[in-house]
């Protein structure tokens, strides 16, 4: 099973990122869509970790697409796109958050989280990808930002303070607060 | 969940943000550190281990995705927009004084790059095409990227795609190509073997 989504209906499914990039970047719809196949189910799981459920996921890779086309021209390193594909879907992701959120600024929405699930319903979770999902709903909203972006997404603090207009000694706080709390909800199952 | 005091919260939140800082930078804590509490040790193996669970999250997300149509593809490609790579103008002669026929740039480099994906095991990438294209009779040199399967040899596969490439435009164009340059920037394998076998 590969990793990422299939593109073998082109018959460029066999051409780099890089390759396809440039083609792209001069206009090739083609080369495009085979992007767009092989990297959309990656963005898509992406933006739904940000924003903690898929409901608005489909909306934020297209937007997500429709940016990376416009700015296909501009990208300096096309071997890299993979990386730029996933930085513009977090900073849609964010978008998206913010516009639901409205005026209100990202970190003060740092709600309480629901309660912690019996240890009796965790038992019955079967993978680590489940059990490390049903921990991270038990983070507030922020938090769980926080630590997608670094821990998904390999951002910088510095980085994530930018995309979610906090201070970087903020984004601190909230990851040792996520990390802390994931580690209390797995502790709990084992 | 675990009753902590605030205090005993304190102390646990201060542990993980110096652990986090190590992590963070992507070194281990020294030796004394990590011996001091077991906890410290306990916790450090906690945040290693979700680190690890984090970098294979996405990947194990798409696998549990069940099919989906392709609608979604569909959506993306057709809300972008195509025009904004048209390029220069290129004139094109007729017959008759009162039409006005040209080509755009982005129709030669699609030419240019259906040549040169003509060619068995090569793909072109960048295309650009240097000179006065506007000007008809202008000395023009095509400047391309490319990318060679694996394996193949390398001068004899710039030569074909040059030849592809000088014949398609004599064919379809009236620019005066005086040289096509190839640069191989990229080797490829056959990336969908795996998924055929599954």
């Amino acid at each position: 099973m590969s990793i990422t989504g299939s593109d073998e209906r082109s018959p460029l499914g066999d051409a780099t990122d890089a390759i396809l990039a440039a083609r792209a970047a001069d206009g090739d719809l083609r080369a495009f869509e085979v992007l767009v196949r092989r990297h959309g189910p990656l963005m898509r799981a992406y933006a739904t970790r940000i924003l903690g459920s898929n409901s608005d996921s489909d909306d934020v890779v297209q937007e997500t697409f429709i940016t990376a086309w416009e700015r296909l021209p501009e990208l300096q390193d096309p071997a890299a796109t993979k990386a730029w594909l996933m930085r513009i879907t977090s900073r849609k992701a964010i978008d998206r958050i913010r516009a639901r959120k409205q005026d209100q600024p990202l970190g003060e929405w740092d709600a309480p989280a629901p309660e912690s699930e019996s240890p009796h319903q965790q038992a019955e979770a079967a993978s680590q990808r489940e059990r490390l999902t049903r921990a991270l709903g038990t983070l507030s909203e922020a938090q769980r930002q926080c630590w997608t972006l670094r821990e998904i997404g390999g951002h910088s603090y510095a980085e994530i303070a930018e995309e979610l207009d906090l201070p970087p000694s903020t984004v601190r706080g909230l990851l040792a607060r996520a990390r802390q709390k994931l580690m209390q909800e797995m502790e709990e199952w084992r | 969940m675990a009753m902590t005091s605030p205090h005993d919260d304190d102390a646990s939140n201060d542990l993980i943000e110096q652990l986090s800082d190590y992590i963070d930078r992507g070194e281990a804590p020294p030796d004394d550190f990590l011996n001091r509490a077991p906890e410290n040790r306990i916790a450090f193996d906690a945040l290693t281990r979700f680190r690890s669970m984090a970098q294979d999250i996405l990947d194990e997300d798409v696998s549990a995705e069940p099919d989906r149509d392709d609608s979604w593809v569909a959506g993306i490609l057709t809300n972008i927009h195509r025009e904004a790579r048209a390029g220069r103008s290129i004139p094109v002669s007729h017959s008759s004084p009162k039409a006005d026929l040209s080509l755009t740039e982005g129709a030669v480099r699609g030419l240019i790059r259906a040549a040169g994906d003509s060619v068995a095991g090569t793909f072109i990438g960048r295309c650009r095409l240097e000179g006065d294209v506007a000007t008809p009779g202008s000395p023009v040199t095509v400047n391309v990227d490319a990318s060679v399967f694996w394996g193949e040899r390398m001068p004899q596969t710039a030569q074909r795609l040059r030849d592809a490439i000088t014949t398609s435009l004599l064919h379809h164009t009236e620019l005066n190509i005086v040289a096509v340059n190839v640069t191989i920037t990229d080797v490829h394998l056959r990336r969908n073997a795996k998924d055929a076998d599954s």
